[in-house]
């Protein structure tokens, strides 16, 4: 494909760099509320690495979208982070994120870290052609050559099956909103960024427009090997895009892995329930459980282990200490004091459960 | 129902036939506005016409009745001045009177004043009305800018020290009439205290002045026109704070704001072309209207200052009974409403892309 080659620059520099570009450290979010400190992230620590598309997958409120705002710094002012650290890599520099000054991080901002957002439909100034906020986009990363952003963008928009002319001086009220969520994706690209956050980049559209963003994510996985982290609570999509998988849980990852690892062996229960959780097309209600109680009070978190309220494995052990990420096979770490007896229970009900609802 | 856009449909097919050509202009959405501008004209006149003569009184009544009060001059002798003054019959039927009026009014002729025989109706109004545009466009186009500058500063300082007193404040003045702080300025600052001398700001420019596109011109009408411009400018400017506070707030929590920051962008073209530009929007709509209401708006606050425009005019008018004025000053009244209404849309179409102007 000559013309896909065309739209990655850094690609061949990125990954002879055995460093992650994007490194966090026990990372925490907070928000400060009347109720109190709602804690929303709480000591994340993951490498995202050159090449690699990694899924965080977990229910509402698990503290997902707020780790991926926080990277680009996006959070709301009442958000804390602190304590923890991010660190971003390029080209053998690094870079402290989270204190970077008002210049340089508008700079690090969509040049090396772009993000898709959840509802696109919003995504566009109603006021503003999508051309000019495109140019606006390239001015702003002193990019000025208006014909060369111009022939950039509408091959973009050529790899994204849009017809470039059409979208180009269209408004985004005069766009579907499939055709909103492609439009972002291509500027998303228009700076070729190192890394690309995509938080929840189907929710809100129809199963056919979600599979035309699926097959072009995959093409941007797969021919041109960007760097992704995809944000998603819909685990079909987690499968067919993700190299490696982090099961969140209470700002907490509970869970990480290959693909293949978590989806067929997962050694985490609340991994296990979301799988189970799963309707298939031609399976009927029956065959699903649901995982009982809801995601925990984060202002007020449950001693020991976050998930034992909610765990059928729960131990006394669970409700006293909470456990830390501990290996458990090749590349695949779960924080669970009961790991041995989710693959038991696997072996010998199957892991899509015997139990109806 | 065809929109505007037919119009372009319709002439490739070779048809230029005069059907063809009606049905276009028919269909032209500015074409139905300015028939619906003419209908709404049309009414508010006739409404207008007949309510001024049910005011208690007629205009040869209230001169006999000045001419006895002031001169002591007899009932009788009051009566023969006042119809040899007057060319106006009163006694010819209400109706015929109408016809007549309607007659003249569509040769653009407004009639001659009752009370001041001799002068015409458009002259009066001429003299009068550019000092009101002037005052009363002036106070609004500060209020306006002054209030939507505070407002977004406002919403980018939400919850500070400078938020809350801007709001209380602002809600205060803007909830106190326009008259009542045109008093007030006039009993405090003139008479009380005495720092400005109303008594030498009164009408629009000191006498013995000659009107001219020259500074001194301009500094004798802006010191005339302080008072009534300030008055304005308190009594609306709050309103402006307000909305546009709240509507930058809303504006910023938009994603497409969100996202912009996320591209990188620098905070200015934020804050111009994303937030202010998307919140500022409602706000000219309520705007040009407002500039509709500039003319009938300006009433008791010319009074009030003595200042000379057409509000003071048309109190004049209105204590004195003199319906061909009265007549004269109502109609551009509605006529400026309705061309400010028509112009709203206008603008509102060429500022929001989402807006088309087409029915149907």
């Amino acid at each position: 494909m000559s013309q896909t080659s065309d739209l990655s620059w850094h690609q061949s520099t990125e990954e002879n760099g055995s460093q992650p570009p994007l490194s966090l450290q026990n990372v925490h979010v907070s928000y400060r509320t009347r109720a109190g400190s709602v804690q929303a992230v709480r000591g994340v620590t993951l490498d995202l690495l050159a090449g690699e598309s990694l899924a965080l997958i977990g229910e509402s409120g698990s503290g997902k979208t707020t780790l991926g705002l926080g990277i680009v710094r996006l959070l709301v002012d009442t958000a804390e982070v602190s304590p923890g650290q991010i660190i971003y890599r390029r080209d053998g520099r690094e870079l402290d994120v989270l204190s970077l000054a008002e210049g340089p991080l508008r700079e690090f901002r969509w040049r090396d870290c772009a993000m898709v957002f959840q509802s696109a439909l919003n995504a566009f100034n109603p006021v503003l052609k999508v051309w000019d906020q495109v140019w606006d986009t390239a001015k702003a990363h002193n990019w000025n050559n208006r014909s060369e952003v111009r022939e950039r963008f509408l091959d973009l928009l050529r790899f994204v099956q849009l017809d470039p002319d059409r979208v180009i001086d269209a408004y985004a009220h005069e766009l579907s909103g499939g055709m909103r969520q492609r439009t972002l994706l291509a500027i998303s690209l228009l700076l070729d960024p190192q890394i690309l956050i995509l938080d929840e980049p189907t929710t809100a559209l129809d199963i056919l427009t979600q599979r035309t963003i699926i097959d072009l994510l995959r093409r941007l996985k797969e021919d041109l090997h960007f760097t992704m982290l995809f944000i998603s609570h819909d685990l079909a999509i987690a499968a067919e895009l993700a190299d490696r998988v982090a099961t969140m849980y209470a700002g907490q990852v509970v869970e990480l892995g290959p693909v293949s690892e978590i989806f067929y062996r997962p050694r985490h229960p609340y991994s296990l329930g979301l799988i189970r959780a799963v309707p298939t097309v031609t399976g009927g209600f029956e065959e699903l459980s649901s995982i009982p109680g809801s995601p925990p009070d984060l202002i007020n978190l449950p001693s020991g282990c976050k998930f034992h309220p909610r765990c059928p494995f729960a131990s006394e052990r669970c409700s006293r200490e909470e456990p830390g990420l501990e290996r458990v096979g090749d590349n695949h770490f779960a924080a669970c004091w009961h790991t041995d007896a989710v693959q038991e229970d696997i072996e010998r009900n199957g892991l899509r459960g015997r139990r109806a609802a | 129902m065809a929109t505007a856009t037919d119009v372009s449909n319709v002439s490739p097919r070779g048809s230029t036939s005069p059907h063809s050509v009606l049905r276009a202009i028919w269909s032209s959405y500015f074409f139905r506005k300015f028939l619906r501008a003419l209908a709404t004209i049309f009414v508010v006149t006739t409404i207008i016409f007949f309510l001024v003569r049910l005011l208690p009184g007629n205009p040869i009544e209230i001169y006999v009745n000045q001419l006895i009060v002031t001169y002591g001059m007899p009932v009788h002798e009051a009566q023969d001045q006042a119809a040899a003054l007057f060319a106006i019959d009163l006694d010819e039927p209400v109706i015929l009177q109408y016809f007549s009026y309607l007659q003249n009014l569509a040769r653009g002729n407004f009639g001659q004043s009752v009370l001041s025989p001799g002068t015409t109706v458009t002259e009066v109004i001429l003299r009068f009305l550019p000092w009101t545009l002037f005052s009363v466009g002036l106070g609004l186009l500060i209020s306006f800018t002054v209030g939507v500058l505070l407002g977004v500063i406002m919403a980018y300082r939400r919850d500070s020290f400078l938020d809350h007193g801007f709001t209380v404040v602002s809600s205060i003045i803007s909830s106190v009439p326009d008259f009542l702080i045109g008093l007030l300025l006039v009993v405090w600052l003139g008479v009380q205290w005495k720092i400005i001398p109303i008594g030498a700001m009164r009408g629009a420019y000191s006498s013995g002045m000659v009107p001219g596109f020259n500074l001194e011109f301009f500094a004798d009408a802006l010191f005339h026109g302080a008072l009534p411009i300030s008055t304005y400018v308190l009594t609306s400017v709050g309103f402006w704070m307000l909305s546009m506070k709240s509507n930058t707030i809303s504006t910023l929590g938009e994603d497409y704001v969100t996202i912009a920051k996320a591209r990188g962008l620098k905070e200015w073209r934020i804050t111009t072309a994303y937030v202010g530009r998307n919140a500022i929007l409602p706000l000219f709509t309520i705007l040009t209207i407002r500039v509709g209401f500039v003319v009938g708006g300006s009433l008791l606050v010319e009074q009030i200052f003595e200042y000379g425009g057409i509000g003071r005019m048309l109190g004049q008018a209105i204590n004195q009974r003199d319906y061909t004025l009265m007549q004269g000053i109502f109609l551009i009244i509605t006529f400026s409403v309705i061309f400010a209404n028509f112009f709203a849309d206008v603008l509102y179409g060429w500022l929001d892309p989402r807006i088309k102007l087409q029915d149907n």
